[in-house]
């Protein structure tokens, strides 16, 4: 027998086992009850804590640093995991069925039923972080808060504005288009003035981003009723910003390459793609990529759907959580707390680029708060903190978002294929995502 | 007449000998596929108001089979790959014996430096291989794709239609080398005698490839494919790797890819594991089926 099969054979066992693994995993978790264990206290003073934090967060590590500096009794070990959706998430509830969980851990919004779901987070209101509640921005706050009680800390978030290319747009005489419909119409010029330059791309393996063009139309595409979920994601205005997409497509005057992908890269850095609708935290990924093209990006507000009004989205956010098994509670809490909202931990985690800060004033007088050399000396993070003002903020969340993402990336990919167009994706995510509820034993309902 | 062991000891040998291996065959080898199985059939339930109420496992029978394969998505990558492997064995099987002839032909010179050549990119990890072509599949990066535009090729190796096959040009790659190697090794164990008898005989170079070294190459030619069978049905690393820049790559571009996001994105273990036995089903009836074909038609494997 040779190596190659040794090889194909371990692949295939690879699989397995990995597969086994966590499945081992999951039933040594066996049945989970909603049942709390009694509620924990402080710990004396003087006694020393020791907590484990798992975060991919650049610059978190200087926060944890700086708490462990200022405060010797409860010492933070910061534990770095891969981003949630790059496998961080299946660590983390691989490591909750085990019973193994750190204290803390990073959530993003959009995962937080998830985790509820899996019996995963701590009621923190039992430990009185509802007084933590006026520190924060309102709606990050509520993204953490079920059945009136609070499951996680908000960290960041990601209002949206447009960045764009000021000096191609100057060259071409096109103005920032403030509405959608001057979005198609600057698609066109663009694409006419050099056919090698496209306005966007549409990253069809990206539905959060998808999903925030959708959160600004007006769209709610999830909702609790009692004891129901609500899934309403093929409404109107959703369809109204597929099938703009869809048309802009068909007209071949934006690009469908994927974002965040080498190609995008060198677009961004060479003037193939001229502008980008995307949240604050954008700016770092602009200027990292593309740093010689450094005074000529200058940034607007998102388009609007209607003119003159002024309504902007979100895309990210990120939340600080307890874990079920953590040790100590109150004391998680308290560095939770102190992660995001003192003005020095927000300010190193500004400078690593974490996103918008959820704190209520973690923008004023911040390392944000000044003009930028790269963004043409633009004050650009004003657009950011108008758009935050302007984000519809009942936006919720489902248990099965990630599945959710997966079937309309699937289906925007087939679109591009040509089987089918973006408008019947949208509309085929929306039954997979009944089913994915429904598979689970979970009672769904559809529509507003 | 040589005096018999006892029959006893003669007995317990093998299995004192064996017996390391069939431990470890099956904590690693039975117990996982065992337990994998068992997932299958289980699911996990919510309860209380939202389903946040606790969570209990459920035996569910073949319910995650039958949602497995009433998958369109689940079933089109099992057709993707069939068609793969129908394109990819022959292809793979026909240049690794074209080559592994030409290298062993008398009159090749450079053998072994060829030889090293070949097997070098089976020494480039699978992964390592495909972020590699995925530079040269890239419009804007590739220098292969802008020189071909200069010719006014404009050719998409990304696109839906031409992705697979710029997936087949990677394992390509990756492995003919390899059972070029499996192939030349073969076709030195022929005895020169028989090239002699041929030549005494008056055959060409080609009679001599068609009737002596093909023959005898038969068993190892099935090994490669059955090799290559195997490995076209787990294609993985390929497409996972070339799925951020391609459009056309979706979360279930094969059966692998598809359990592998089942159990690592949707948190849908039981599911997973049921994908992963029917893939290995899969791969049992075809590589069997390929051996008995072969051997009903004569021949020892």
């Amino acid at each position: 027998m040779s190596r190659t099969t040794h090889l194909r054979r371990s692949r295939v066992a690879l699989a397995v086992t990995l597969a086994a693994a966590s499945l081992l995993i999951s039933a040594c978790g066996g049945s989970t009850g909603s049942k709390d264990p009694a509620v924990q206290k402080p710990v004396k003073p003087g006694q020393k804590v020791d907590l484990r934090f798992w975060s991919w967060v650049p610059g978190v590590d200087k926060a944890v640093d700086k708490w462990n500096a200022t405060h010797p009794d409860i010492r933070v070990k910061l534990e770095k995991i891969p981003a949630g959706s790059s496998g961080g998430y299946a660590k983390m509830r691989a490591a909750l069925k085990s019973g193994n969980a750190p204290d803390l851990a990073q959530v993003e919004y959009q995962e937080i039923p998830s985790f509820l779901l899996e019996n995963g987070l701590v009621n923190l209101s039992q430990y009185g972080a509802d007084k933590d509640r006026s520190k924060f921005v309102d709606w990050q706050w509520q993204q953490g808060v079920f059945d009136k009680a609070v499951y996680a800390i908000p960290q960041a978030s990601g209002p949206m504005g447009l960045f764009y290319r000021s000096d191609l747009f100057k060259k071409w005489g096109i103005t920032p288009p403030a509405t959608w419909d001057e979005f198609a119409q600057a698609a066109q010029k663009i694409h006419d003035a050099d056919p090698k330059a496209y306005i966007s791309t549409f990253p069809a393996g990206n539905s959060a981003w998808f999903t925030a063009l959708a959160w600004q139309a007006g769209a709610k595409w999830f909702g609790v009723n009692g004891d129901t979920w609500s899934v309403n994601i093929d409404s109107p205005q959703t369809l109204k910003v597929a099938a703009f997409w869809d048309d802009l497509r068909s007209k071949k005057v934006i690009k469908t390459e994927p974002d965040f992908a080498n190609g995008w890269y060198k677009d961004l850095q060479t003037g193939g793609i001229t502008s980008w609708v995307s949240a604050q935290w954008g700016d770092a990924i602009i200027s990292g990529n593309a740093p010689r093209t450094t005074g000529k990006w200058a940034v607007a507000p998102m388009p609007q759907w209607t003119k003159g009004s002024n309504v902007s989205a979100n895309w990210g956010g990120s939340s600080t959580a307890v874990l079920k098994g953590a040790k100590h509670i109150p004391e998680a809490l308290k560095f939770a707390e102190w992660l995001n909202t003192d003005p020095t931990s927000v300010d190193l985690l500004l400078q690593g680029g974490y996103g918008w800060p959820a704190a209520a004033d973690g923008y004023k007088g911040s390392s944000l708060d000044k003009p930028s050399q790269f963004f043409g000396g633009q004050k650009y993070n004003e657009v950011f903190a108008e758009a935050d003002k302007n984000i519809d903020n009942s936006w919720k969340w489902i248990p099965t978002i990630d599945a959710t993402y997966q079937h309309l990336n699937d289906g925007f990919q087939a679109a591009l294929a040509g089987k089918g167009t973006f408008v019947s994706a949208v509309k085929q995510a929306q039954k997979q995502t009944v089913e994915d509820l429904k598979k689970k034993g979970l009672k769904v309902s559809t529509g507003q | 007449m040589p005096t018999r062991a006892p029959r006893r000891r003669r007995n317990l040998a093998p299995v004192v000998f064996v017996a390391p291996f069939l431990l470890l065959f099956l904590l690693t080898f039975a117990l996982p596929i065992g337990y994998a199985v068992y997932q299958s059939v289980m699911d996990v339930e919510y309860t209380g108001s939202l389903g946040l109420g606790g969570s209990h496992t459920v035996f569910v029978a073949l319910s995650n089979y039958s949602d497995a394969l009433s998958d369109h998505a689940f079933l089109r990558s099992i057709g993707r790959v069939l068609l793969f492997a129908v394109v990819q064995v022959p292809v793979m099987v026909v240049l690794s014996a074209g080559l592994a002839l030409l290298l062993d032909s008398a009159s090749a010179k450079g053998v072994r430096f060829f030889r090293a050549a070949f097997f070098l990119p089976y020494g480039v990890p699978g992964v390592i291989a495909s972020i590699l072509w995925g530079f040269l599949y890239v419009p804007g990066v590739s220098p292969l794709v802008d020189g071909m535009r200069h010719l006014g090729l404009s050719v998409d190796l990304l696109g839906g239609n031409t992705v697979l096959w710029s997936i087949a040009n990677i394992v390509t790659w990756e492995f003919a080398g390899y059972n070029v190697l499996v192939l030349v090794a073969q076709l030195r164990t022929i005895p020169a005698e028989l090239y002699e008898a041929a030549r005494i005989d008056g055959a060409s170079a080609w009679a001599t490839v068609r009737h002596v070294k093909l023959p005898l190459l038969r068993p190892a030619l099935i090994l490669t494919t059955v090799f290559t069978i195997i490995g076209t049905l787990q294609l993985f690393a390929e497409p996972l790797v070339l799925k951020p820049v391609s459009s056309s790559i979706d979360s279930a571009y094969t059966p692998n890819l598809s359990a592998y996001n089942e159990a690592f994105t949707n948190d849908n273990y039981h599911l997973a594991a049921a994908e992963a036995v029917l893939l290995a089903l899969a791969a049992f009836v075809l590589s069997f089926g390929f051996l008995r074909l072969i051997n009903k038609r004569g021949g020892d494997a």
